[in-house]
């Protein structure tokens, strides 16, 4: 507890100075707060990779430095800092949760290919009949494959989307591949 | 990545300027409470007191519910101000709770004495517009005000913290248009005066996100 009470009084004070607009001070709290700040955030977001701790890490240093000026100098400083803490943390979990949905997971390639297999051409048939055998397809058929082949929506978005159920989507999807694939290779 | 946070400390650290610290809740309080009441009193004089004002004043329920609505916007504008302070007490949060229990149960008493008085076959809510615009034009600078100082702070709470700060900015609002308009009916006060109070604090709330965020404040701060 003593060691806390000085530690508070130590940051209280470089907080003090950096308000003043003393750099020094500023950098010695800032470089004590991240390391504070690290295991903090890795303590309460064990499930994150280490990038994402030092992203969050990252988030609340410039929030500190936003929100300097409504530290009170008479009030101890680490109260402060994790009301901070536990506001960009809610935050973060709120990002974090609604990531995945709006992301695009794609390969890790290289930029050039050098093996000689990845520079072979795939045949990608022609787009245009591939268009049009869709738009031939029935409505029922050519909305499930709309859905689920070119939006890449999750069985159950499609069928929450298209009022149906995900059986009738499968059914109406293999119906439709099974079509597509008539029609372009006669 | 832990290169780019000592970037970060060295972007910050170099670009430290001082800053002053935000003065507490209550004098900020206090600094906008008197902004607030001189252009409301210019507003009422500007838009012509009622005449009977001096007769009011020695009408209980009329004094009550003035002085009400006023600690209502004094006690929200304490709370609103102090919710943008990392630590500070979430108790601060009950403080406009009385004033505004007070108030409306002030309204709602007269309500239903009038209720009584004159049966409800008689009890119409007509459309008084006038309270309404006035209520809005008392209660805008306030409003600007008080978003102003409120975007000094942190966006910790936003949508309760400009819930609270409509509320205070309502609360002076309708403290001027009951010095400006006539009417006493308790019916029309409840619902074209406090109604837009209320109206006015689920906007802010519902506003908060846009107007208090990180991001501004960061910016700002860069």
């Amino acid at each position: 507890m003593i060691d806390h009470g000085a530690s508070n009084d130590r940051l209280a004070a470089l907080m003090r100075a950096a308000q003043a607009g003393d750099a020094g001070a500023y950098v010695q709290l800032l470089q004590d707060v991240t390391a504070r700040l690290r295991r903090i955030v890795g303590r309460q977001r064990q499930f994150l990779a280490a990038e994402d701790v030092e992203d969050l890490v990252q988030d609340i240093l410039l929030s500190l430095h936003a929100a300097r000026a409504t530290y009170n100098p008479r009030r101890p400083f680490m109260p402060w800092l994790l009301a901070i803490v536990k506001n960009r943390l809610a935050d973060g979990a709120r990002r974090y949760a609604r990531g995945p949905a709006r992301e695009v997971h794609v390969e890790d390639l290289d930029v050039t290919f050098l093996a000689e297999m990845t520079n072979t051409v795939t045949e990608v048939g022609d787009p245009e009949a591939l268009r049009q055998a869709i738009e031939a397809l029935p409505a029922g058929q050519r909305e499930a494959i709309e859905m689920l082949k070119l939006r890449e929506m999750s069985l159950k978005e499609a069928a929450a989307a298209s009022g149906t159920s995900v059986g009738a989507l499968k059914v109406a999807t293999h119906r439709a591949m099974a079509a597509l694939r008539n029609k372009l290779t006669s | 990545m832990t290169a780019d946070t000592n970037r970060i400390l060295e972007r910050l650290a170099a670009g430290v300027e001082p800053v002053r610290p935000l003065a507490t809740p209550w004098r900020r309080a206090a600094a906008w409470c008197g902004v607030s009441l001189a252009y409301v009193g210019a507003v009422a004089v500007t838009m012509s007191v009622r005449r009977d004002v001096i007769s009011t004043l020695s009408d209980s329920g009329f004094v009550v519910e003035q002085m009400a609505a006023l600690l209502t916007g004094v006690a929200a504008a304490t709370a609103a101000l102090a919710t943008t302070i990392p630590g500070y007490s979430r108790k601060i949060l009950l403080l406009p709770l009385l004033p505004l229990a007070v108030w409306l149960g002030n309204v709602g008493q007269s309500c239903v004495q009038d209720w009584m008085a004159i049966g409800p076959q008689n009890w119409a809510i007509a459309e008084h517009w006038p309270c309404l615009v006035v209520t809005i034009v008392a209660g805008a600078l306030p409003s600007v005000a008080m978003v102003l100082m409120l975007r000094r702070g942190a966006p910790l709470t936003p949508g309760l913290t400009l819930a609270l700060g409509g509320l205070a900015a309502g609360a002076l609002g309708h403290f001027g248009s009951r010095l400006v308009h006539p009417l006493d009916a308790s019916v029309v006060v409840l619902v074209w005066h406090i109604g837009t109070v209320l109206g006015l604090c689920l906007l802010a709330r519902l506003a908060g996100r846009h107007f208090l965020t990180w991001r501004s404040l960061v910016q700002a701060a860069d």
